[in-house]
């Protein structure tokens, strides 16, 4: 069961390991990135910053759909955690199950704008984000559990 | 009065220097009240406000972005019109707690505004300025003291005598139900650390910490002894599990012997110093970069001589970077070496130092920030507030010692550990699952002294009797010889059960200060 979808581009960090962790009762990192699932030393650090007691799985974005549609990951407590608007998409159209994505952080680009503290969205992620709002996903934007959620829709 | 207004303000503005401080917790109520106090003659009210307040904002963490409550302007502000108006601590707390929201509000948008400055900040390192980068970089960090200085002096001056009558005209039992309302607030703080370490399978050390302090009355300082044992003991026990991916790490290409050594011992120490004014120019685009930027620059000096080669490596370090305070001499050590090797070596790929410093800045956030908020400020926390409470000065000594001792000689270590052994030395702790043993030893440990904090910590009694004058017995002695402090320990849970399901913090807040007020009128709590 996937407990929080959310969008961090420093992936695995404080927020995460200490925060939501915690906050959700998740049993399961799944970490869907292509990049980082064919880089070791990346899954090196990875692995330092999993929290004590919790599963982290490193997979490309394929493997992670491949696995979240699979009857076996449904006994898991999953936060996913995707690191762009783009990869969120992708992941959203592929697994069902995804109703709501976690705005965490995205940091300033070239061409992006802040929306927020922690969250920069280019001209192609709104595009993406409006046809997400159109699918009746729920997008929010928090950067810890604590903190009130925001509506992404309302901030672009 | 001018006088001691002026010391205060200077004690808020050293306060919000924490940013060139290395976030030593110099700034927090429990270590400004003393001082606060001092100036205005009375260092015991001090001393105990600070610590009431420090209770009240412990579950106050700044982790990543997400900016806490100003409790170095509203601690401050709070301590010096308590002690004023020779209120006590009830009173600070009415003050420093909206205080420090507003303050929030301030600070954040100074944090916005600093984003304006990167673009002064990208014209220096294009021209491999560095003098440029550190000067901009101090100024703006300097931009926080003497704004909020500025601002508490006003405050004082403007505020003082229309605060003192207003304060004079707070009736007696109002007075007594803020005190009962103040000495719930701490559930608040408990409750927001366990809903960061509570979980189901180190839940015992929670009750194991409660009941020695509730039913040995053990002190904090050796709940925190005993925690550090149980937690070797237990770590030391667990079986250690073997990852079956464990041969992905093998090919992780070994690093080069270093050919040659340009960078000075004093350069990497430097590295360290500077290193604590990383947060400085803490900004809401690119965060901690000029930080970053501003530690690595004895390094860039050394051993890079012509104006492009310095431009080049400037700009590398003026990219995004955020991470833990207390653990980023490692990736400044590690930079420090790939910096050296690629200003030896013709054909060194520069695009790998930013994905290392960036790939590493995460995950190491989330080990040092969990270690340092989770433990080390948890039991020097418990420490320092359960003896200042009682107006002893060691209280925030002790709290700084238990906290900065560790932090320092890690802190220091770890950058040439970074910067000697480079990535292998991160290879040797995923392999030998390192980090898995210390964060679950750190956790036993940080949980047990929460456990010891309701009982110690927060004094919330019933004074209800039952049966007629002559035979009645107080409700609270029956409760004390069964489980004693069982009150304290009852509210934490339930305000724990709220932060659980997502109540907010504020709401939370002002429930209890309600819950406490009227439970004080209505003589069911005292």
């Amino acid at each position: 069961m996937i407990k929080l979808t959310r969008i961090d581009d420093r992936l695995v960090h404080g927020q995460v390991a200490f925060t939501w962790t915690p906050a959700l009762g998740v049993n399961c990192l799944l970490i869907a990135n292509d990049k980082v699932a064919k880089d070791d030393f990346l899954k090196m650090t990875l692995n330092l910053a999993k929290p004590a007691g919790v599963k982290l799985l490193i997979k490309s974005i394929d493997d992670a759909v491949a696995f979240l549609n699979n009857e076996k990951s449904t006994g898991l407590k999953i936060l996913l955690i995707i690191n762009s608007v783009k990869d969120a998409y992708q992941l959203v159209n592929s697994v069902p199950e995804i109703r709501s994505v976690n705005f965490g952080g995205i940091r300033m680009n070239n061409g992006s704008r802040l929306i927020s503290k922690a969250v920069a969205v280019s001209d192609d992620d709104i595009e993406l984000i409006k046809e997400l709002l159109n699918k009746g996903i729920e997008l929010e934007l928090r950067q810890v559990p604590t903190e009130k959620k925001q509506l992404v829709e309302s901030l672009i | 009065m001018s006088i001691s207004y002026i010391l205060i303000a200077l004690i808020a503005m050293f306060g919000h220097s924490e940013d060139f401080l290395g976030t030593t917790l110099l700034s927090r109520p429990l270590v400004l009240g003393p001082l606060v106090g001092l100036v205005l003659g009375d260092v015991n009210q001090g001393i105990i406000i600070g610590a009431t307040l420090e209770l009240i904002f412990m579950g106050n963490i700044k982790v990543g972005a997400a900016i806490p409550p100003d409790v170095i302007t509203g601690g401050v502000l709070g301590t010096a019109f308590a002690i004023i108006s020779g209120k006590g601590p009830a009173i600070a707390l009415a003050i420093a707690v909206p205080i420090s929201i507003l303050a929030e509000m301030v600070i954040s948008s100074l944090f916005v505004f600093r984003a304006v400055l990167n673009k002064k900040f990208n014209q220096y390192a294009d021209s491999g300025d560095y003098k440029g980068i550190q000067r901009l970089h101090i100024l703006s960090g300097i931009l926080r003291p003497i704004f909020m200085g500025i601002i508490i002096l006003l405050a004082l001056q403007l505020g003082s005598s229309v605060m003192k009558s207003f304060l004079d005209m707070i009736p007696a039992w109002v007075q007594s139900g803020l005190t009962v309302a103040g000495n719930m607030l701490p559930a608040l703080g408990f409750a927001l650390l366990m809903h960061l370490m509570f979980n189901k399978t180190i839940a015992p050390y929670f009750f194991l910490g409660f009941i020695l302090a509730a039913y040995l009355k053990l002190p904090v300082i050796a709940i925190g002894g005993l925690g550090v044992i149980i937690a070797l003991i237990v770590t030391q026990i667990a079986p250690k599990i073997t990852d079956d991916d464990e041969d992905d790490f093998e090919s992780v290409a070994d690093e080069e012997p270093k050919p040659v050594n340009k960078i000075r011992r004093t350069d990497i120490r430097n590295v360290f110093l500077r290193s604590m004014a990383l947060e400085a120019n803490f900004n809401f685009e690119t965060w901690q970069n000029t930080g970053f930027a501003f530690a690595m620059i004895p390094v860039l000096k050394r051993i890079y001589k012509t104006k492009e080669d310095m431009a080049a490596a400037l700009k590398r370090h003026l990219q995004f970077f955020n991470t833990s305070p207390y653990g980023s001499t490692l990736i400044l050590g590690i930079t420090a070496a790939m910096e050296e090797q690629n200003s030896n070596d013709a054909t060194f790929e520069e695009d790998s130092i930013n994905s290392v410093k960036l790939g590493l800045m995460g995950p190491l956030a989330g080990v040092f920030d969990s270690l340092f908020w989770g433990t080390f400020k948890v039991i020097a926390a418990g420490v320092g507030t359960s003896l200042a409470i009682k107006g002893n000065i060691m209280g925030p000594v002790l709290f700084l010692l238990i906290f900065n001792v560790p932090h320092l000689v890690l802190r220091y270590n770890l950058t040439f550990i970074g910067y000697n052994t480079g990535t292998k030395f991160l290879q040797n702790l995923a392999q030998n699952n390192v980090m898995d043993r210390l964060t679950k030893g750190a956790s036993i440990l940080g949980l047990m002294v929460i456990g010891a904090m309701p009982a110690t910590l927060m004094s919330i009694t019933t004074p209800i009797t039952i049966g007629s004058d002559k035979t009645a017995v107080t409700i609270q002695s029956v409760l004390d010889q069964v489980v004693p402090s069982v009150i304290p320990l009852g509210l934490t849970f339930l305000v724990y059960y709220f932060v659980k399901n997502g109540a907010k913090t504020t709401h939370l807040l002002l429930g209890l200060l309600a819950l406490g007020f009227i439970g004080s009128i209505i003589h069911l709590f005292a």
